[in-house]
């Protein structure tokens, strides 16, 4: 993840000239955030076949897009793996509106990242994940799990074996409650 | 349960969407929201910075080689930055520039490609033949000779776009690819090269307009394609889209109730 400032000036550079037509920085865009964006894919779309072709979606919409990316409005690699969770969201709708099986229901929950990786984390990553600790256990669980998974509510609801009314309810309560942690840490860093 | 949560669904939805738990129906009006309202933008960009640094828990993973030459092809890009690529890329079948140059050339070629793409790669890669797997096109210039020979493999949702010659353009142009279905607007298939093979990924809003009705066209653009979304420079060829199995009735063929889309 690129998390220096002159790293994200870096990207904004590269972006601001793809949008100019030029190749090479295109190319060393590629190589500066493709294994991040594969990474990514690979987590939702769980089938390394369909995570390459959706990488190589990703990275033609960049190109044929750059134009549209504001630097005002969101950091170069937020609008990078933005345009890859839509990308492979699209892809499971298309694909996967159907239940998955056991072993990928059993998949959905992911443990909380390791302490390690806090460390290294952004100033934001460390923000939201103090917002996250405000939330019950389950429900931060399942926040993440919707994320990195990019199912539905149908989905989360079936693979958890609650009422879809509670799924709602759950991940509802749990967006407001982070949005006004948000604020807060906002308004009180 | 202290919180109104029914009163206030609405209010959520840019949260939803950025989160992923809408269906596609719901993400595709937030989406011309968001096309159409700089607020609703505003909203949905707010919840990107605060649920995005979520992604940062993701490893990174080198994506193969082979990526990354899929793009440039797609992008039309191979003929000057190929030199750059440090590694050769694994290739399959469908990847083999010089099969495909071997065909581009004759009038024979879309058939001969897709005859031997029909009987005998199916087979060869054992999987079962989809209801339809491939349809192709001879891209006509307005002087009557084959610019470019398209070939469809519905399947795996990409085509690959071979100039029968290498055509010379306005310097600072590109040739850019567009389906026409019938009565309708042209959509933007893809930049393609003008002295080379240019496989297209298809997305599958374009893979189902692909059909006996649809047309093929190219452009001439500037090299980032057209800023438009529609063509703005002049066409210089065009060409009908047919199954690509000789003596088998298009409708057989193309039947999109057996299409692979189990949605």
């Amino acid at each position: 993840m690129v998390t220096s400032s002159d790293d994200a000036a870096e990207l904004t550079g590269l972006m601001r000239a793809c949008a100019d037509g030029d190749r090479a920085a295109f190319a060393t865009l590629y190589r500066r955030t493709s294994d991040k964006l594969f990474g990514v894919c690979l987590r939702m779309l769980r089938e390394r076949g369909e995570a390459e072709d959706a990488l190589q979606d990703v990275y033609t919409n960049v190109w044929r897009r750059a134009g549209s990316f504001d630097s005002a409005r969101a950091a170069a690699m937020t609008w990078l793996i933005t345009l890859a969770r839509n990308q492979c969201i699209d892809r499971l709708r298309r694909h996967r509106e159907e239940p998955l099986d056991g072993a990928a229901a059993q998949q959905i929950i992911d443990p909380d990242p390791d302490p390690p990786a806090r460390s290294q984390a952004s100033e934001e990553r460390r923000r939201l994940e103090h917002c996250l600790g405000t939330l019950a256990d389950q429900q931060r669980q399942i926040v993440r799990a919707a994320f990195f998974s990019g199912a539905t509510y149908n989905q989360l609801a079936d693979r958890l074996g609650v009422p879809l009314a509670t799924m709602k309810s759950w991940i509802r309560r749990s967006l407001i409650r982070l949005r006004t942690c948000m604020e807060q840490t906002e308004a009180n860093p | 349960m202290n919180t109104p949560l029914d009163q206030e669904p609405e209010d959520l939805r840019y949260a939803e969407y950025v989160l992923g738990v809408l269906d596609a129906d719901a993400r595709a009006a937030v989406e011309r929201e968001i096309a159409a309202d700089p607020h609703a933008a505003a909203e949905v960009a707010r919840w990107q910075r605060c649920l995005l640094p979520m992604a940062e828990d993701i490893p990174a993973t080198a994506p193969p080689a082979h990526v990354w030459t899929r793009i440039e092809s797609a992008l039309g890009m191979q003929q000057t930055t190929r030199r750059e690529s440090t590694r050769p890329a694994r290739v399959g079948w469908w990847s083999n520039l010089a099969l495909w140059r071997g065909f581009a050339f004759g009038a024979a070629a879309v058939a001969a490609a897709c005859i031997i793409a029909l009987i005998v790669l199916p087979r060869a890669t054992v999987t079962p033949a989809p209801a339809v797997a491939y349809m192709a096109s001879t891209i006509m210039q307005t002087d009557g000779q084959v610019g470019w020979t398209a070939t469809m493999d519905l399947a795996h949702a990409r085509m690959v776009v071979v100039p029968a010659k290498p055509q010379s353009l306005p310097a600072g142009r590109a040739p850019e690819l567009w389906l026409i279905p019938a009565g309708r607007k042209p959509i933007a298939v893809g930049m393609i090269a003008a002295s080379g093979p240019t496989t297209l990924a298809l997305d599958k809003a374009l893979v189902a307009q692909l059909g006996p009705t649809a047309a093929l066209a190219v452009s001439v653009e500037p090299p980032g394609g057209s800023p438009t979304g529609q063509p703005t420079g002049p066409v210089i060829a065009k060409g009908a889209i047919g199954a690509a199995a000789p003596g088998k009735p298009v409708a057989m063929l193309w039947n999109p109730a057996n299409g692979r889309d189990h949605a």
